[in-house]
């Protein structure tokens, strides 16, 4: 019983997470592309690497 | 102590969140040279719509004699200095410059793009600023990605190919 509740609870999760990544692409998408410049990540001292 | 002009300075505050100042600087550097070069991989993928991220800016380009002599003209315009990662046989020229965190690789093949030509003839032009940058089509950068196929390729295909899926649906809806 445990185990088909944690199955539909992964199975919500996909789904939202699916809507959530949709949802990005269209916001992204309503941008022009000269303003879709958000994706340089920088190298961190010591390695590593952030937005 | 070091100094950054005023100049280098904003672009390292922005650039943090957003390349756009860094693009419009390249814009201008490579219009002033004419060098023809299509912008691939993670940052092309971007600006098509894609929720990803890079380190580095990557181009194609045609290894001619006159097109190497134009990537130092870019080096020169944007203070960076140019690397041969891996001489002497790849066709990578990587232009850095460490004060504004630049790096461009410049690729003469690219896994999957079958001649500079025909990813050019797809590509599409990106203002930045008044100066346009070629970037390759987004079914391009997958094809090159499916093929190169390591790790960090696979791992954004998916995401390539919804940005792709959300296109198309939109055209037909529209």
């Amino acid at each position: 019983m445990k185990k088909k509740d944690s199955e539909k609870q992964l199975e919500a999760l996909k789904i939202e997470t699916e809507k959530a990544l949709i949802e990005q692409i269209r916001r992204l998408l309503r941008l022009p592309m000269n303003k879709r410049t958000n994706f340089l990540r920088v190298r961190l001292h010591g390695g590593g690497s952030s937005l | 102590m070091h100094c950054h002009n005023s100049n280098e300075f904003d672009i390292i505050k922005s650039r943090t969140m957003n390349a756009e100042l860094l693009l419009v600087k390249i814009a201008y550097a490579i219009h002033k040279s004419r060098l023809c070069a299509v912008m691939i991989g993670n940052a092309g993928a971007a600006l098509h719509g894609a929720p990803v991220t890079t380190l580095d800016i990557d181009f194609m380009f045609r290894k001619t004699a006159g097109d190497l002599k134009k990537l130092r003209e870019i080096a020169d315009t944007l203070s960076a200095y140019i690397l041969k990662p891996f001489y002497p046989v790849s066709g990578l020229y990587r232009i850095i410059n460490d004060n504004i965190g630049l790096q461009l690789d410049f690729m003469s093949e690219v896994h999957g793009i079958k001649s500079f030509e025909s990813l050019q003839s797809r590509a599409v032009g990106v203002d930045f600023n008044g100066n346009s940058i070629l970037v390759a089509d987004l079914e391009d950068i997958i094809i090159s990605k499916k093929t190169a196929a390591r790790p960090q390729d696979i791992a954004v295909i998916t995401l390539l190919e919804a940005v792709l899926d959300e296109k198309k649906r939109q055209r037909e809806t529209t």
